[in-house]
């Protein structure tokens, strides 16, 4: 019922939106952001719905909090903002679509997704309509797509498992290290990530598997790696097939310590996998528990004020994302297209993530810090 | 070798479940010769209740298992019901009937349990049996114990009870069933009830295996029904042995093709298809669509 008075709504826009169109004079195409009245519009697109929609709901509650904090202090410029939020289902297919929608309703800037792989698909789309994005993807594929309108609301794989190898090999010395990263968007740019910043410090991983991404069973992926007995094993997959995984190797009699990055680090994880199975495990992560600094606690309590539940790396991601794009709106004085990217690249911001400083390739942040998974909780490593 | 082993065993817990999976999509087919595209959604529905009775109002599993399976049994007489004016009339339109179940359903899940989903941890937490370096769990006996069990059951109920014969003489010719006295709509209505207790029989044994979220049945509904197809679609031993080869054969294919592990299932699976069309056990009792 909801769902249908949602289609009835976004037909009545886009049949609003072309009749407008159809009435202005040609080539004064409708900026409908370039007005200066009524609220300032912001598409969220993140998976409402399917395996990933943990994600999505996590970024929909951080954004939603500094959307409202913003409006609640008189907005932008005056004008409140709006944010429509959008259901990619974790696919590129249902993302290219929203990307041409939102496009054509007006919104002048998106948050999300949270899918690296939904993510590029729309940013051609979305560079061509100029309408900025703050993702919070991670894989180094991002960067390659080359669009100006494209941001990061956090730092790179690249900078996750370097951090990752940094840890385990430099600081603890260990070599026998295996790995297991699914075909997806996300688990590709790990594997290829991680394999990198292992090949620079010559370490050869001593087992290398993929397995795809909607995979239940992996003994045969597993007891190969058991053979090999390593001392440290790589996930590169998300939330819920990292969980299988470890759950499995546990079963498997495999006592390795497994090591990942901002997936590794949710309560997702720790749940599917068991407390007792994710013990000990190493997460490279951003934002590693809510009582780092007096920022992060501020965020937590209004967090839990405001959706009742803890705030983790997600939300918090989202909200540095969108107090980012506010920010430059506010520089700018509500700028669109172009003229909002380039706010957005100057705007330099002390999230919760760190200090957000872009450069040409739409990164903010390069730093991540180590934790371990300690009574099913992530904590600061000591 | 142990790889080769430890494969077999990690496919055969899965296999089980698939096979539940193909039981309920042949039973259906079987009777009425209409394949049940909400089955894999009665799935989803079945792992959801059974989880929420174990965790949430913290019944013992076996306890959950079975009010579960009577409430999607209810659920697959509702569908049954609702189809029935159909049933010798139109039959694309009760195919795109049980499409628009599934749809429903689905909405229902989200709707009752949220788009997220939830871990429910196995109900036997003992560490898994060490066999000569060969690991197996508990929980996976447990499984395949219930499966087979499921499995006798049923066949008993075909082959030595009355409502059973009346099914499968359904199944042969429903209009000689007709004219010898046999209600068809009865017995289309005790095989979507089965079916569906059978969804919410792997739904709920596979909680503690994978994840339940709304997109689990789906997952195990494709292969269950590549299952049933594989095995002969209507046969019960063609259920079972093509749950198992799938479950195998999938385990095999992700070890030795990795990322590619899923074309070659299917690849495999096709040309399977191709030399033998009508299955393993092909018996092609149904021959009504």
């Amino acid at each position: 019922m909801l769902r249908r008075r949602a289609a009835a709504i976004s037909v009545l826009a886009v049949l609003s939106a072309a009749f407008a169109t159809g009435c202005s004079a040609p080539g004064a195409d409708q900026e409908s952001s370039g007005d200066n009245s009524g609220p300032i519009k912001i598409a969220l697109v993140d998976a409402q719905s399917g395996q990933l929609s943990s994600l999505g709901a996590w970024e929909l509650k951080g954004a939603r909090l500094a959307i409202d904090e913003w409006n609640a202090a008189g907005g932008i410029d005056g004008r409140q903002i709006q944010l429509g939020v959008f259901d990619d289902q974790g696919d590129p297919t249902v993302g290219t679509n929203l990307a041409r929608k939102i496009d054509s309703e007006g919104y002048i800037a998106m948050i999300g997704t949270a899918e690296s792989a939904v993510t590029i698909a729309m940013a051609p789309i979305l560079k061509q309509a100029q309408i900025p994005n703050i993702t919070s993807g991670q894989s180094p594929g991002l960067v390659a797509v080359g669009s100006e309108f494209l941001f990061l609301n956090g730092p790179t794989s690249t900078t996750y498992d370097e951090t990752l190898a940094r840890h385990v090999v430099d600081d603890q010395g260990v070599r026998s290290i295996a790995m297991i990263s699914n075909n997806g968007g996300y688990g590709k740019g790990e594997h290829d990530a991680f394999l990198k910043a292992l090949r620079s410090r010559g370490v050869t991983p001593v087992a290398d598997q993929v397995v795809t991404t909607d995979q239940k069973d992996f003994s045969a992926a597993l007891t190969g790696i058991r053979q090999k007995n390593p001392k440290v094993i790589f996930l590169g997959a998300e939330e819920v097939e990292s969980g299988l995984i470890v759950k499995q190797a546990r079963d498997l009699g495999i006592t390795a310590t497994f090591v990942g990055a901002a997936p590794q680090g949710t309560p997702v994880f720790i749940d599917t996998a068991g407390a007792r199975n994710a013990e000990g495990t190493i997460v490279s992560s951003p934002y590693l528990s809510n009582e780092i600094n007096d920022a992060s606690k501020k965020f937590a309590a209004a967090y839990r004020k405001k959706f009742n539940e803890e705030a983790e790396l997600h939300g918090a991601k989202a909200y540095d994302g969108t107090q980012i794009l506010l920010t430059a709106l506010k520089t700018s004085n509500v700028a669109t297209g172009k003229d909002l990217a380039e706010a957005i690249r100057a705007t330099r911001y002390q999230g919760l993530l760190g200090a957000f400083a872009f450069d040409k390739t739409g990164v903010g942040i390069f730093e991540t810090s180590i934790g371990t998974i300690q009574s099913g909780k992530l904590v600061a490593a000591s | 070798m142990q790889v080769f082993l430890q494969t077999i065993v990690g496919g055969v817990s899965l296999g089980a479940v698939y096979a539940l999976v193909a039981l309920g999509f042949s039973l259906v087919y079987r009777t009425m010769g209409l394949v049940n595209f909400a089955h894999g959604n009665v799935v989803t529905v079945g792992a959801y209740l059974a989880s929420t009775f174990y965790l949430s109002t913290k019944l013992p599993f076996a306890l959950a298992m079975v009010i579960a399976i009577a409430l999607t049994g209810a659920i697959g007489l509702v569908i049954e019901r609702v189809l029935r004016p159909l049933e010798n009339r139109d039959f694309d339109l009760m195919l795109i009937g049980t499409i628009g179940f599934g749809i429903v359903l689905d909405a229902l899940i989200i709707m009752i349990w949220g788009a997220t989903g939830r871990a429910v941890p196995s109900p036997v937490p003992s560490a898994p049996l060490d066999l000569f370096g060969l690991r197996i769990r508990t929980y996976d006996l447990v499984v395949l114990a219930i499966a087979a069990v499921a499995t006798v059951l049923l066949v008993l109920f075909l082959s030595r009870t009355k409502r059973g014969a009346a099914m499968q003489a359904v199944a042969m010719d429903h209009e000689a069933a007709t004219a010898v006295g046999i209600h068809v709509g009865h017995s289309n209505a005790v095989a979507f009830m089965i079916g569906g207790g059978l969804a919410a029989l792997a739904g709920g044994l596979v909680g503690p295996l994978l994840y339940v979220s709304p997109a689990l049945g789906g997952a195990l509904g494709i292969k269950g029904f590549a299952a049933a197809i594989l095995g002969g679609f209507g046969s019960i031993p063609g259920a079972i042995v093509g749950g198992l080869a799938i479950g195998i054969l999938d385990s095999f294919t992700a070890g030795h093709f990795q990322g590619y592990s899923e074309l070659v299932t299917f690849l495999v699976f096709t040309v399977i298809i191709m030399v033998r069309p009508t299955g393993v056990f092909g018996e092609r009792t149904v021959n009504r669509a």
